[in-house]
């Protein structure tokens, strides 16, 4: 046994506990990581993008034996940076009228379900569309099951500061949407 | 207002610390305005997250992607060989002469199409990401993608064993010029694999 194949060997190990640990969070994140990119405003084949991007950084990231903690929140950061840099599409979905856009989710609802459902979608758009930027980010981000502190991580915001931009969110919305 | 009212929502979300959160829970038992805004507040997540179900559902998949099964590079060149082969006979083989019947169809030059191989699954139209125009209703629609061919390579054909981390391939954009030639190749590294072990149960 050679040093020169100790060597040789140990990047290929990494690789293979690398792929596992990828494969584990693509399952756990894939689903979250489209929805919040989606309810960013980008369309879905370039969500698709931007979270194949993000799991590619990730292999790069594990294979360069980079810190591991909070990595939920680093894979979001990333993403989330990445769909910062889609202007067009980041500012979309709040910026244009909702009339059409619940129709398909609606087709198996009744009628009177239907303008409920989305009446109230309506106004909640509405209210978030008021909301700043990072109360937004922050909103979202917690629907899609982070901690505040992977959310601080992922919004480079103090954990303590995601804790009280949630609550302003929400108290906004609960004030907007008079629940 | 209620002096605990401010950290209701962490109470919610369990980022409270053990002690205030035992504290909090007591407070509940007492505090009936608390327990309304508790159950507001809980209420508002819950229109949020059928929200932003409602908004992935609504979404529409603007090419209907699927991550294709992973094809050796050699059945996309047997494909294009395939092609070649098919536009040169096309070329070279002289016309027959005009048949007695004339119901009967020419039939010399055999189509593609109707030779079905997997590895014409491996060639596919991409929608490269929608551009948004405004329309003069004030509207966001999408410009038509430019047309482009995606062939997936499995990175085992390109690298050694290794080189690449287990579960990427490459997918192939390819764009052509109006008379055929091809314009531009790029390679994108994609987790193919990964996708496929994921979605199978």
């Amino acid at each position: 046994m050679t040093g020169e194949s100790m060597q040789i060997a140990l990047p290929l190990s990494r690789l293979a506990s690398d792929a596992g640990e990828v494969t584990s969070l693509y399952r756990e994140l894939r689903e979250p990581l489209l929805r919040y990119l989606v309810c960013l405003g980008l369309f879905k084949d370039e969500a698709q993008d931007v979270v194949q991007d993000a799991f590619l950084s990730l292999h790069r990231h594990l294979a360069a034996g980079r810190p591991q903690q909070n990595i939920r929140g680093w894979l979001f950061r990333v993403a989330h940076n990445q769909a910062r840099n889609r202007q067009g599409s980041y500012h979309r979905r709040f910026a244009e009228p909702l009339d059409s856009c619940f129709a398909p989710m609606l087709d198996e609802t009744t009628p009177e379900r239907m303008v409920l459902e989305k009446e109230k979608f309506h106004r909640l758009a509405k209210a978030i569309a008021a909301l700043t930027d990072s109360e937004r980010e922050c909103l979202l981000l917690r629907a899609a099951g982070l901690r505040y502190r992977e959310i601080g991580e992922a919004l480079d915001m103090a954990t303590s500061t995601v804790g009280d931009t949630v609550e302003r969110a929400i108290r906004k919305l609960s004030e907007k949407l008079d629940v | 207002m209620c002096k605990y009212s401010t950290k209701l929502i962490a109470w919610i979300d369990r980022e409270l610390e053990p002690e205030p959160m035992a504290e909090m829970e007591q407070h509940l038992g007492d505090c009936g305005e608390c327990r309304l805004n508790i159950a507001k507040y809980e209420g508002i997540s819950k229109i949020l997250d059928d929200y932003c179900n409602a908004v992935v559902n609504a979404e529409p998949d603007w090419d209907q992607r699927r991550w294709i099964p992973i094809l050796s590079a050699a059945a996309a060149i047997l494909v294009l060989v395939a092609t070649v082969t098919v536009v040169l006979r096309t070329v070279v083989q002289p016309p027959l002469p005009p048949s007695p019947t004339a119901s009967v169809q020419p039939t010399q030059f055999p189509i593609v199409a109707e030779a079905p191989s997997p590895a014409a699954d491996a060639i596919r139209p991409r929608r490269a990401t929608p551009k948004l125009a405004r329309t003069q209703a004030g509207k966001w629609l999408p410009l038509p993608p430019k047309t482009a061919v995606e062939v997936a390579i499995p990175a085992d054909s390109m690298f050694p064993p290794g080189a690449v981390p287990e579960g990427i391939n490459f997918i192939a954009d390819v764009s052509f010029a109006p008379d055929g030639s091809t314009r531009q190749m790029r390679l994108r590294p994609r987790l193919t694999a990964i996708e496929r072990s994921v979605s199978q149960p």
